[in-house]
């Protein structure tokens, strides 16, 4: 791929603070993936419930009990997987992770934790996140909240491998000139 | 008669010897221009050199070496950094062992994304840091258990980074 030509991946960084790019991004990818979860829930539920009662539903017709469900399938769809594998859909594509101050991999109370005080750091334009860019280990509010650190978690060194092993030996340019 | 003769040259003989201080006739000889007078080729080629092997017990002499001595001696890590690998896999049938187990093209746009995702998150650190004026060497790389001891270990003695800035 022309673009991985020009990009060299960066080696050995598995284990290192995250950087804000590589979260937010990871974030809106969750916010996509979990939105687009919820809808087809949300019409799985609703063709169900057409097919049982044989009457017409929808949940924009219920607002309140539709912000409740967000409400808890965000928790959950949050909650769970950090608490499962220390990271998300979104984070596991940027090749992300969630873990202990000390790096070592979160419980169910870190990432319950996180997780219901993620809309803090939103507070005030988002400042909670501003951590992430000028903190020392790059911790965002909800990180303090709950004692936990975002890593890379994907190994860039095997991803060069690969670029060098799919690369045309004559006529790929090398990284090193890039 | 003759014995006698006999038993007189060896007595003299052995008078005469006794007599002769051999260290000093040594050190009167020039050992360099005796070694060049002599055909050492002529010599080499008269040796059975495949009997000579055939006499030497080499199990006996693997046996009297210390292999662990000789390895712990060798520096692997600067024979692994000596190690090119990029013209290792491009000579080799590796790379394409590699490709062909690892390939795909979703994990060659996951490559792309992180890749570029981690380029940006350095150049938007480095801003940072410029602006906050600190240097990066003085900031911990991640999580002790993660990175080690020695890159966290700025934290607790920032005395070391100053000469390293």
């Amino acid at each position: 791929m022309a673009t991985l030509a020009r990009t060299r991946p960066i080696e050995g960084r598995q284990g290192h603070y995250a950087g804000a790019v590589s979260r937010l991004a990871a974030f809106a990818a969750d916010v996509g993936a979990s939105w687009g979860l919820f809808t087809l829930g949300a019409a799985a539920l609703t063709f169900s419930v057409q097919l049982v009662s044989g009457g017409h539903f929808s949940p924009t017709n219920h607002p309140l009990g539709s912000l409740i469900a967000i409400v808890i399938w965000e928790f959950f769809y949050f909650a769970y997987q950090w608490a499962l594998s220390g990271k998300t859909i979104g984070m596991a594509l940027l090749g992300i992770r969630v873990v202990r101050t000390d790096g070592s991999p979160v419980g169910a109370r870190q990432a319950i934790v996180r997780t219901l005080t993620l809309p803090f750091s939103f507070l005030l334009f988002g400042l909670g996140f501003l951590g992430i860019l000028t903190n020392r280990d790059r911790h965002a509010l909800h990180d303090r909240f709950a004692g936990t650190a975002v890593v890379y978690s994907w190994d860039a060194r095997a991803a060069r491998l690969r670029w060098l092993a799919r690369k045309d030996p004559e006529g790929a340019p090398s990284p090193d000139s890039a | 008669m003759e014995q006698l003769a006999q038993a007189v040259a060896e007595r003299v003989v052995t008078i005469v010897m006794d007599a002769i201080d051999i260290d000093a006739i040594l050190e009167r000889v020039d050992v360099d221009a005796l070694v060049r007078r002599v055909d050492v080729d002529g010599v080499v080629s008269r040796v059975d050199v495949d009997g000579l092997i055939d006499r030497v017990d080499v199990e006996k002499i693997i046996d009297r070496v210390d292999v662990q001595k000789i390895i712990e001696r060798v520096d692997v890590k600067d024979v692994v950094d000596r190690v090119d690998i990029d013209a290792l896999l491009e000579q080799t049938e590796l790379g394409s062992i590699i490709a062909r187990s690892t390939t795909g093209v979703a994990s060659e746009v996951l490559d792309v994304v992180r890749a570029q995702g981690v380029g940006l998150d350095d150049f938007f650190a480095r801003w940072v840091n410029r602006i906050l004026r600190r240097s990066k060497e003085t900031l911990p790389q991640g999580p002790p258990t993660l990175v080690g001891p020695e890159a966290t270990a700025r934290l607790a003695t920032p005395e070391l980074t100053t000469g390293a800035q």
